[in-house]
């Protein structure tokens, strides 16, 4: 929490869209959440739109190639771990359909 | 795999949907022509709507916003991405049910979770589309229906919402009923197989179960203070409408399924196969990055014994504890998907401001100049986006300037948004009575003068290391002088980095006041506005007596409702003058809009009330044109969305000052081409729009180029004292950017020696020093450091508040009979200030009785209750000025609470988080207009709606103050006694004189005719008609008595001891010269008090107060009785003053010398108030130009002092000849025997 007493927060840049924020927390349990874990290690800030102690999760590494990436719709997707979309589209037919009806739904829009 | 199928099918079937929606939405685009420039314009709202809501509030207001949404629906027919994402269902549910009946939206519902049915669904999840919310809502209309008498819960219950969904057919529920009954059976006979296996499809459990029957328990488990959602958030309230739904969404599939689910094997479920080894069968939960660690396996278990009962049907069993688990997971991730984008969406709309493009120029700038200056227009993102650049360049301590007090706080608020609170309390702001400052915080916005004040304990600001100064092309009086400051100090402080932002507005005066300082032109984002010049025809002008004529204004609204479909969205903004003509054209334009039922008309001026002027932006109906005729408020103070046209009179009425009658003079002009483009750009701010300009291109280009600064137009007392509080030696000679002119700042100089503020070498004196360190007038500064030295602090406070803020009378309270004889108790006949101190002790009395009731006492009355909450701020303020300086004297001790007080403050604390938190983005409700808009009907929608806000003033209103006591002290200035209240005009006297008026000989004393005043400066004054008097003139008659001889004073005049002057705070000129805020005052008392000059006849019979007022006496003795006590007062009152102000230098010294001050300042009240009611006989009038002639025997004809003066001789034993009048000097005040 160094960082966090110079003022300036760490920050999470997505490998994949460029988009950058700082976090509050890297891992599966952030100390303000009482009752939820994560299921990956995951880039998290406190949601900064409601006053609640509430988390937002940035992004997280993708577990195949393990570039960070941030959970827009079109970088990654979470399916039981995180995948970045190029892991994804790699491996499409190991996804169920569902998912891959998603992602080409996506394409088309 | 039947059921993977449907699912499939159901994805198809709705991204058909989306498909066929885009091509009605196409074809609809066809039809109308005009469509390029209703999709930027709908863009440019919605975009703007975005940024001003942020979603949580939009949720939270959904109810409001859904209105809105319906209303604008017609013209936001291109829809685009963001919102068509969230909105495609929502649209679809206003037609089927909200649209067909509109009023339904305006019942107020019981339950609080009713309101959960006309929330925006704020999901469109993993395809259930708008197609499933379709039949949702239909559903849920007929269970609205249904269940409005209840009134109750209204959260589904499965069995109903699944019957309701068959339809209507009482026999098709029956069997429909057995059906899913069936259906359970079998599905809780699967489940029971699948026992102990937890990550299985559990969407089979019956959608059918009554979850609200368990919401008690469920809220147990998940939504406890540790929980996931806390209980009465609005996520909380979110999730249940999500749960609703999801449910709706189950049984309709069961239903469409119905027998022929089939159940898949084991292996096949969890079968991982693959490199990636992910399980072959979908699940949502799969996809969710989360989960929780409630309810505890342990309490899990409680719930599994229940299934074995046999009596599950309605139980809670874990597997429905684990299903109800999984909705709220789903939620979750929905929840974050959403919340996501809106960062997302955030970085996306600041990328694209146009002011993006200029960051690294802007940031290199800075580092590289001391001074620079932004200038971009409308819209470009400068007040927003510059502080962050510079924050993230590594500048800290920034401070930002605004003018107005509201910016600084919307702004803080949207930097914070913007940043994500990355900066945390980094970014605060700072205004007179509110700060949100920390040690922590970097990036401050403050008020100009703010900041001016901070330069008295800090010349050189060494807090801040970057200064913005914001809006300086507006030229107001604070920030030119900053400039000027600012300018002298960029000598001092070469680390200080200066950014001055403006509108595109003279760049080269400010570029040039400092050395050439580098300049970044920024383009604005305005639509195009098309320019239509329609000058007035010569009948139509009037003159400057009639009112005005209202139908040039009304032919343009014909104009726009012939040209303009009113499928078009666009408002329209009239900007006038002043006050009564926006009455007049308001008044015209109702009537037309009565004909046509397509316009709400509202004015819009500084002196409706909050509620009145916050219904500017509430939205109209569909098909109808909000018309607001507003003064040059809307031309950068207020900001309008939606405005489309343009009608602008060219007019604007300024106040100026005329500094020799101390007279302020509120005049009608051409406005200037800078405001006239100004005016013109607020049509193009949402979208293309239309400029109607009444006056010809000539006129256009003959008025000014720019607006006169304020500097030139106002009182400079004020100014003056600040500069020489700040040290500066030359205040003639302060480079300002733009000078004011010379003699203005005589007078002041002049008006502060006057006042004691100045000494005659232009030095601060004490008084003066303690002036500079109050927020206020100096008339009123004065008055509090006097009120001071009398024990009668607590009403001089209260007076002192209520002269300097805005009148608490609305402009109705004049027009309004009820309001008038409501407020008929608290009308004093002493005068206005007493009026004004009446309403705010009987206010006091309302809050310590009741509390929220005191809003409908204000409203009755036609009072403005957020100027009292100011007022008490102010009072406040003053206060603790006035102790810190030790001026209080005895401080009051401290009273302690007791302890059933604390405990009902601390509740109270808690109910103000609880409030704040609940309106913390909530601000700005905009609500729907109704069309046919009357004074009356609305003000019970009013009370409820603003209720929170109200509230929440209220309760920060009883924290920060003491209202018991508060409430002791109202009681006291009530029971005033006649001679307490002739010393407190008196203590009022000493800051407002000589701001006296004496009445005219012709005065009818009758309410049908103006009363005639004559103040020294300005003869022929008469009473302004919202003032006391104007009702009451017959307690300003003059006394009648005896007449002297002729002989003694060659002039007529009644003897009497009761003549009487009116005092007043300010004069005003509009179409008549208006003696403001008046009060009576015993005159010969008040003016022997006061008076700069006082020369007698060598009998004393006859007195000349300042060269104005004749006071006779009908012998020596009577004016041998008064003068020596006046004579003995003046020198005490000024050796308190001179005591107390010691004093208050020391620091806190209770010493011997304390308690010689208390003693002569006891004693100068006792005397004073013997003076006051010292039974005198006199005549009084006024000098003609004829008698000033002949006043003085003149320096030449000396006489030799008599001997038989004592008197005066113990007073000034070396009085020496008065150089012009002849006589004796015996005080510097006072001239004997010319």
């Amino acid at each position: 929490m160094d960082a966090e007493k110079e003022g300036k927060r760490r920050s999470f840049e997505c490998s994949s869209c460029q988009f950058s924020s700082p976090y509050d927390y890297f891992g599966k349990r952030p100390g303000f959440l009482k009752s939820i874990v994560l299921l990956e290690e995951a880039y998290v800030m406190k949601d900064p739109f409601t006053p609640e102690n509430r988390h937002l999760t940035l992004g997280g590494h993708c577990s195949e190639c393990n570039k960070p990436v941030c959970v827009g719709k079109d970088c990654s997707i979470f399916y039981t771990r995180r995948f970045c979309i190029d892991c994804v589209m790699e491996n499409l037919e190991e996804f169920p359909k569902e998912v891959q009806q998603e992602l080409n739904k996506k394409d088309k829009g | 795999m039947p059921r993977d199928r449907s699912d499939e099918d159901r994805y198809r079937r709705s991204s058909d949907h989306s498909r066929r929606h885009h091509e009605r939405r196409d074809e609809r685009k066809s039809h109308h022509e005009s469509h390029r420039e209703r999709s930027s314009y709908s863009e440019r709202s919605q975009r703007e709507d975005y940024e001003r809501h942020d979603s949580s509030s939009r949720r939270r207001d959904s109810n409001h916003r859904h209105r809105y949404d319906e209303s604008s629906s017609r013209y936001d027919d291109t829809k685009h991405e963001y919102r068509k994402e969230r909105e495609d269902g929502t649209r679809n549910k206003i037609k089927s049910s909200s649209r067909s009946s509109p009023e339904r939206h305006r019942e107020r519902r019981p339950s609080r979770f009713s309101d959960l049915h006309v929330r925006k669904p704020s999901w469109n999840f993993y395809g259930y589309t708008s197609d499933d919310i379709k039949d949702a809502e239909k559903l849920q209309k007929e269970r609205d229906t249904s269940t409005s008498n209840s009134g109750g819960t209204v959260i589904s219950t499965g069995l109903r919402a699944s019957s309701a969904f068959t339809g209507s057919s009482s026999n098709q529920n029956l069997e429909h009923q057995d059906r899913t009954q069936e259906e359970m059976k079998r599905t809780d006979k699967q489940r029971s197989e699948e026992q102990g296996k937890p990550e299985t499809e559990t969407s089979s459990v019956a959608w059918s179960f009554d979850w609200d029957r368990h919401r008690y328990e469920l809220d147990k488990l998940f939504f406890d203070d540790d929980g996931v959602l806390k209980r009465g958030s609005s996520d909380y309230g979110d999730f249940w409408s999500f749960f609703e739904r999801y449910q709706s969404f189950q049984s309709k599939k069961q239903a469409r399924l119905g027998s022929h689910k089939a159940k898949k094997t084991e292996e096949d479920k969890h079968a991982k196969t693959g490199k990636l080894k992910l399980p072959r069968t979908f699940d949502k939960r799969h996809s969710i990055n989360l989960e929780m660690t409630v309810p505890s396996k342990h309490t899990l278990k409680s719930y599994s014994h229940v299934t074995a009962s046999g009596e599950e049907k309605d139980e809670l069993t874990s597997e429905r504890v684990l299903e109800f688990k999984k909705v709220l997971l789903l939620y979750l991730g929905f929840n974050q998907k959403q919340q996501f984008n809106k960062v997302v969406k955030l970085r996306k709309d600041q990328c694209n401001l146009p002011i993006a493009k200029y960051r690294e120029t802007i940031v290199e700038a800075v580092r590289k100049n001391s001074v620079v200056i932004v200038a971009g227009d409308t819209g470009c993102g400068k007040s927003t986006q510059v502080p962050q650049y510079l924050m993230s360049a590594g500048f800290d301590s920034v401070a930002v300037t605004q003018p107005r007090r509201i910016a600084c706080i919307s702004l803080a608020k949207r930097v914070g948004y913007e940043t994500l609170h990355e900066y945390g309390s980094q970014v605060g702001y700072q205004i007179r009575f509110e700060t949100t400052k920390t040690q922590a915080t970097k990036l401050l916005f403050l008020t100009e003068g703010l900041l001016l004040r901070q330069l008295q304990l800090d010349p050189v600001l060494s807090q801040y290391s970057v200064l913005i100064l914001d809006e300086v092309h507006e030229r107001h009086l604070h920030g030119d002088f900053l400039l000027g400051v600012l300018r002298c100090m960029m000598e001092q402080r070469d680390d200080l980095k200066l950014v001055l932002m403006s509108a595109t507005i003279n760049i080269n005066l400010f570029s040039n006041y400092f050395k050439d300082a580098p300049v970044i032109q920024v383009p604005g984002r305005l639509y195009p506005i098309q320019v239509e010049y329609v000058p007035i025809k010569e009948s139509e002008q009037g003159s400057k007596s009639e009112r005005l004529d209202a139908r040039p204004y009304l032919r343009i609204m014909q104009r726009i409702d012939h040209k303009y479909p009113d499928s078009e969205r666009g408002d329209l903004l009239v900007f006038l003058s002043g006050v009564s003509e926006i009455s007049s054209v308001v008044e015209a334009a109702k009537m037309y809009a009565s004909q046509t039922n397509r316009w709400i008309v509202l004015p819009l001026h500084s002196s409706l009330s909050v509620a009145e002027q916050d219904k500017a932006f509430d939205i109209s109906p569909e098909g109808v044109r909000k018309c607001i005729v507003s003064t040059n408020i809307a031309e950068t103070s207020v900001t309008i969305d939606g405005v489309r046209f343009i009608v602008d009179s060219g007019k604007v009425k300024e106040m100026n000052y005329n500094s020799q009658a101390k007279m302020q003079q509120l005049q009608e002009f051409w406005i200037s081409r800078a405001s006239s483009e100004q005016r013109k750009g607020r049509a193009g701010r949402t979208g293309p729009g239309v400029c109607f300009r009444l006056y010809g291109e000539d006129d256009y280009d003959a008025f000014q180029a720019y607006s006169t600064p304020e500097i030139q137009r106002v009182p400079l007392d004020s100014l003056l004292l600040q500069m020489v509080a700040l040290g500066l030696k030359r205040p003639r000679e302060f480079p300002f950017i733009e000078a004011p002119p010379a003699n203005s700042i005589e007078n002041s100089i002049t008006f502060l020696k006057e006042q004691g503020a100045l000494s005659e070498k232009e030095k601060l004196t004490p008084v003066g020093r303690m002036l500079s360190q109050l927020p206020v007038d100096v008339v009123i500064g004065k008055m509090l450091i006097m009120g001071t030295i009398f024990k009668m602090i607590d009403p001089v406070l209260s007076i002192a508040a209520a002269l300097s803020v805005q009148s608490p009378f609305t402009s109705r309270a004049h027009r309004d009979h009820d309001a008038m004889s409501a407020r008929k108790s608290l009308e004093s006949d002493h005068g206005d200030p007493f009026t004004l101190l009446n309403a705010y002790d009987e206010w006091i009395q309302m809050k310590a009785s009741g509390g929220s009731s005191s809003r409908k006492w204000c409203k009755r009355r036609g009072l403005e209750e957020q100027r009292f909450y100011e007022m008490s701020k102010l009072k406040k303020q003053f206060k603790e000025l006035l102790d810190t300086n030790n001026l209080l004297g005895m401080k009051d001790a401290r009273r302690e609470y007791s302890s059933l007080e604390r405990q009902s403050r601390n509740r109270e604390r808690k109910r103000l988080r609880e409030l704040k938190r609940k309106t913390q983005n909530s601000s700005k409700k905009r609500k729907l207009l109704k069309l046919e808009n009357e004074d009356f009907d609305d003000s019970d929608e009013d009370e409820e709606s603003d209720d929170d806000a109200s509230k929440l003033q209220d309760i920060q209103f009883k924290l920060s103050h003491d209202v018991t006591e508060m409430e002791a002290k109202s009681n006291m200035n009530r029971s005033l006694l006649n001679r307490e209240i002739n010393l407190l005009k008196v203590i009022l006297c000493s800051g407002l004189y000589p701001q006296l008026a004496i009445a005219d000989d012709c005065n009818s004393y009758r309410k049908e005719s103006d009363q005639v005043f004559h103040t020294k400066a300005k003869p022929f004054v008469v009473l302004h008609p919202t003032g006391i008097f104007a009702t009451n003139p017959d307690v300003l008659e003059p006394p009648d008595g005896d007449t002297l001889p002729e002989e003694t004073t060659g002039k007529r005049g009644a003897l009497s001891a009761k003549h009487q002057l009116l005092s007043y705070v300010s004069l005003l000129e509009t179409n008549k010269p208006y003696l403001m805020n008046t009060m009576r005052v015993p005159a010969l008392q008040t003016m022997l008090l006061y008076a700069r000059s006082l020369d007698t006849n060598q009998q004393c019979t006859r007195l000349i107060v300042d060269e104005w007022l004749e006071f006779c006496f009908a012998d020596s003795e009577a004016a041998e009785d008064i003068l020596p006590v006046v004579l003995h007062l003046r020198a005490t009152w000024i050796k308190v003053l001179e005591m107390r102000l010691k004093e208050s230098q020391r620091s806190l010294n209770f010493g011997a010398a304390d308690l010689r001050v208390v003693h002569l300042e006891r004693l100068l009240a006792r005397k004073l108030a013997e003076y006051l009611s010292s039974h005198v006989e006199y005549t009084m009038r006024k000098l003609g130009a004829t008698d000033l002639q002949h006043l003085y025997i003149g320096s030449s004809g000396g006489l030799l002092k008599s001997s038989d003066d004592e008197f005066f001789s113990t007073f000034s034993k070396d009085s020496e000849p008065h150089p012009t009048k002849g006589g004796w000097k015996v005080t510097d005040f006072m001239t004997y025997g010319w």
